[in-house]
């Protein structure tokens, strides 16, 4: 063997070498799974003294289009309220508890995926079973969504209902257990581009 | 003169249920803290604040979080690694140094949104906010979560 096959036997080693840690890399890496941090969640507490919302921007989210596995982790201390005094009780210990719980998280998966064509334009109706983790409570749920389909964008929209004392959030007392509902809307929009 | 002494408990009564109503008022409308006009309690490079969150996310978050959300207020240092829009169309700039695992995700607001569409990618600039969330490992994502700090301005740009 000459010194310049040696050479050439040295580089193709090396290149194989490049070549299946990238293949390593990018099968580690799932390739249906998008993650978007564009994404809101609403909630709404509904009684006949007052309506109360709040809103967070911050979420970020995966799907997995092969799999149908969505995640949602949500900072807690980013919801918004319009009253400074109701969002100071809502963070409070009393309440939610945000600086033992700084985040939530929902994991899921699609039960219905073959209903859903993500490489058809088009809307489809979903339905996502998962587990969500809120106050250091982990409880089964089901979200009912709406997967839309555009062009390379891909909207998932949901909503659920969440009952408070499931998670260990009770008002027994006093204003809030009037002015707050037991069971409180979650409206979900996150926008995921392909 | 018994008169007199009724006339002034009543103005005396009239007056401490004045000043109760307006406590009362101010405290159930209270504004939110300005976070941009408060003081700032920690002075950090987002290096310093990243490899904190990493080391300990749970202690990082007590250190950092107060109980009725009006956590504490950073100045954080670090390099513009990118600069996005989020749902609400605020500016999202990422402080992050190349060799770190997680940086510091800073959303501004709308009036001051147009301050961080003026940095420059590669800079290095000092942004104020309130501190929400630390970096930490997502088993579930694969990937990092960066420190969440949110009501951002810059405050020392360097050229």
């Amino acid at each position: 063997m000459n010194i310049s096959t040696k050479f050439n036997t040295r580089k193709t080693i090396l290149a194989l070498a490049v070549l299946i840690g990238s293949m390593g890399v990018s099968f580690g890496q799932s390739e249906s799974k998008i993650v978007s941090e564009k994404g809101h969640i609403e909630f709404l507490s509904k009684t006949s003294i007052e309506d109360i919302s709040a809103h967070n921007s911050k979420i970020k989210s995966s799907l997995d289009m092969t799999s149908g596995a969505v995640i949602i982790s949500v900072p807690m201390q980013s919801y918004k309220f319009e009253n400074a005094t109701m969002q100071k009780h809502y963070n409070s210990p009393k309440f939610l508890d945000t600086k033992q719980f700084p985040k939530s998280k929902f994991k899921g998966t699609i039960t219905n995926l073959d209903a859903v064509d993500f490489s058809k334009d088009g809307s489809y109706k979903a339905e996502i079973k998962g587990e969500l983790t809120l106050h250091g409570v982990t409880k089964p749920v089901t979200e009912n969504a709406t997967i839309t389909v555009k062009g390379g964008n891909i909207t998932l929209d949901s909503k659920m209902q969440i009952t408070l004392a499931d998670y260990k959030i009770a008002f027994e007392k006093g204003k809030p257990s009037k002015n707050i509902a037991k069971t409180i809307d979650v409206t979900t929009k996150i926008e995921f581009t392909k | 003169m018994k008169k007199r002494i009724v006339k002034r408990s009543l103005i005396i009564l009239g007056l401490v249920g004045l000043i109760g109503v307006t406590i009362i008022l101010y405290i159930m409308f209270a504004p939110h803290r300005d976070t941009q006009s408060s003081p700032v309690d920690f002075n950090l490079s987002a290096q310093e604040l990243v490899r904190e969150s990493l080391d300990d996310a749970a202690a990082t978050n007590d250190k950092y979080l107060s109980e009725d959300g009006d956590s504490k207020i950073m100045a954080i240092t670090g390099i513009v690694a990118s600069i996005e829009k989020d749902f609400d169309d605020n500016q999202v700039v990422l402080l992050k140094a190349e060799t770190d695992d997680a940086g510091v995700k800073c959303t501004f607001m709308k009036g001051t949104n147009k301050n961080a569409e003026a940095l420059k990618i590669g800079e290095q600039t000092t942004i104020k906010g309130v501190y929400r969330v630390a970096a930490s490992y997502d088993e579930d994502f694969e990937e990092y979560e960066d420190v969440i700090v949110e009501e951002c301005d810059v405050l020392i740009k360097e050229n």
